[in-house]
């Protein structure tokens, strides 16, 4: 059957496979990608980093991200292969974060855009693209678990560490997305998602958590190391969790643990973490040359620049440009309006004479009703 | 942490017989079995208001010395901060299955009848509010189902699964079912000779799934698909149940469930 022989096929990745899948903006189904339908699903992927290095991360995005770059869907599956960079140019325009604004995205000639993690792979899995054909099913019931373990445990910490630190987010998250999404929506949709993101975790954590730094530092962030030192034991020397050809968990986990190895955080507690366990890096660093060669090299070459030069005005007013621009904005609006609503300047068809007019002539009167 | 288990440890949750719900009783049956296996006696106390009670707001929670407790997880470090523990036979790839087993039953079960409870209308109107809120007076009981319900919904919302409709959720729970079950396979536990924390709350989940009565009986079904499940729930109930005849807390409320759910 096609499937065994696709899955074997490692190296073809898929070029050869051309299907006509478009693939929308960004990245990757294979951040969500999961065994089968387990619950928490797309709005639960961390947001996909516009810049290239980090590939496969679904997530929501509402804005074009430019450098959609594709990768194997189902880890294993030469089959998805996705449009490289360019992408930029063949979206439309910006996105609004709802509806049709999702990522990851699939459009397939058949059945339009498909936006959900899940679905996509439900799709991918129809057209007999299926990573997890030749597991057992004890390896298949370990998927589920540890996809499981990695929604509870390391997930939220994620976001966290991505949208909610105060540090991480201004510095580094925020000008990810401000940097490729396009004028005006720039402005306003990073906050959008980071609202979002941050009334998630509210409700997963409760309030208790949100309010006291230290005990969500000490408490959550120990069970995301502990999640993964134990992802590192399971992994043990192995080349993939289960052998040697990759599944579905390995692009579970790689999408996972990929933007957190990669991102030059500045506040990297998680990411030392993640450092220190040299079999994951490994892990990454080889699914990355594997699949994602032309993200090779060292990523992330803008955000240093960009770092460097704002740092000290962001510490300051992270909405600075932007409250700046809408106070002169709303300035302007609030002056022209008073001007015409009291006569100053109005706007008289087929008069030659401009506003000066009507004041004089409004004084004019008023002497002649004294009199 | 170094003082030894008193006698009067107690357990807290809310009334059996007309209060509590599914996924506490779940929760709660999960602890005492966790208890039973590690030898520590505990009393259970039916309270109307243990979850106001509890430090993190679910129940159950046990109150032991001058410590109060709450959860599962909380509960198993604590006792083995005391020197019990089940788990220290497994090596490090088997407590990383452990861990990561006992996730997906948090994930999928409990949230699963989460949702039966509070998201699917006919066990909502039936079953829930009448129950949630039956021991304080009207019009508070409504006002605290109502309150409760939104809360359970919002977090749903949260995390994806407010877009499911039931047959969903019962095909999620099949497929943990049957992953519960390949993992078990014919062993008599899941890390073979000895019953660990990963057990008991399989054992909570599934035993209370399986004798309570909810407005259909599609819940159960599912489970009882799995023959080496039902047979694990029965072995653990002979063993850790009916052999304490003062301390059957268990058996009492696993029958009473069977009755009193039915409404």
């Amino acid at each position: 059957m096609v499937p065994g022989d696709a899955v074997r096929d490692g190296a073809a990745r898929g070029d050869a496979e051309q299907r006509d899948a478009v693939r929308d903006g960004a990245r990757v189904p294979a951040a969500g990608t999961r065994q089968a339908q387990p619950p928490p699903s797309q709005g639960s992927a961390p947001p996909e980093p516009p810049v290239p290095p980090v590939p496969p991360r679904g997530g929501e995005g509402g804005g074009a991200v430019p450098c959609g770059s594709g990768s194997a869907e189902d880890g294993g599956a030469p089959g998805a292969v996705l449009l490289g960079r360019g992408l930029g140019a063949a979206l439309g325009g910006p996105r609004l974060p709802g509806r049709a604004g999702r990522l990851p995205a699939l459009r397939t000639r058949d059945e339009g855009t498909i936006s959900k993690t899940q679905q996509i792979i439900t799709h991918l899995r129809k057209q007999k693209y299926n990573a997890d054909y030749d597991l057992s099913a004890t390896q298949g019931a370990d998927t589920l678990a540890f996809v499981s373990l990695l929604e509870e445990k390391l997930l939220p910490v994620l976001i966290h560490t991505f949208w909610v630190d105060a540090k991480n987010y201004v510095e580094h998250t925020r000008k990810w997305y401000a940097e490729t999404v396009p004028f005006p929506l720039n402005f306003f949709l990073p906050n959008s998602m980071h609202k979002r993101h941050l009334e998630r975790l509210q409700l997963l954590w409760g309030d208790d958590y949100m309010e006291d730094e230290e005990k969500l530092e000490k408490e959550l962030y120990r069970d995301a190391r502990e999640c993964l030192t134990l992802l590192s034991q399971r992994l043990g020397s192995q080349k993939f969790f289960f052998g040697d050809s990759p599944a579905s968990l390995d692009a579970f986990v790689f999408s996972r643990l990929a933007p957190l190895l990669k991102a030059k955080l500045p506040n990297g507690k998680l990411q030392q973490h993640l450092k220190s366990l040299q079999n994951l890096c490994n892990y990454c660093t080889s699914i990355l040359s594997l699949y994602f060669p032309w993200d090779g090299g060292d990523p992330l070459t803008s955000t240093p620049r960009a770092a460097g030069a704002d740092g000290g005005e962001v510490e300051e007013d992270p909405h600075k440009r932007r409250n700046q621009l809408l106070s002169v904005l709303v300035g302007l609006a609030a002056m022209l309006g008073y001007a015409f609503l009291s006569g100053i300047v109005s706007i008289q068809r087929g008069s030659a004479g401009p506003g000066g007019r009507q004041p004089v002539a409004l004084e004019e009167e008023e002497e002649e009703e004294e009199e | 942490a170094a003082e030894p288990w008193p006698e009067n440890a107690v357990l807290y949750q809310q009334l059996k017989e007309e209060q509590i719900l599914l996924s506490d009783n779940a929760s709660s049956l999960a602890v005492q079995a966790f208890l039973q296996m590690c030898n520590l006696p505990i009393r259970v106390v039916c309270r109307a208001n243990a979850e106001y009670m509890s430090p993190s707001g679910k129940v159950p929670f046990i109150h032991v010395g001058n410590q109060v407790v709450s959860e599962l997880g909380p509960i198993v470090q604590f006792v083995k901060a005391k020197g019990h523990s089940l788990s220290d036979g497994l090596d490090e790839v088997q407590k990383a299955e452990m861990k990561a087993y006992m996730e997906l039953v948090n994930n999928m079960l409990l949230t699963a009848e989460l949702y039966l409870q509070w998201c699917d209308d006919v066990t909502v109107e039936e079953i829930t509010h009448p129950r949630y809120g039956s021991p304080y007076p009207w019009p508070l009981n409504h006002i605290l189902s109502y309150q409760k319900q939104w809360e359970v919904r919002r977090k749903m919302k949260a995390i994806g699964w407010a877009g499911k409709t039931l047959e969903q959720v019962l095909e999620d729970v099949d497929q943990c079912c049957q992953a519960l079950s390949q993992r078990l396979g014919t062993q008599l536990y899941f890390f073979n000779k000895q019953p660990t924390e990963l057990d008991a709350l399989v054992f909570g989940h599934l035993f209370t799934i399986l004798t309570t009565q909810l407005t259909t009986d599609e819940l159960s079904e599912k489970v009882k698909n799995y023959s080496n499940l039902t047979a694990f729930c029965r072995r653990i109930e002979q063993q850790y149940f009916e052999g304490h005849d003062r301390d059957s807390s268990a058996t009492v409320a696993a029958r009473s469930a069977k009755r009193s759910l039915l409404r």
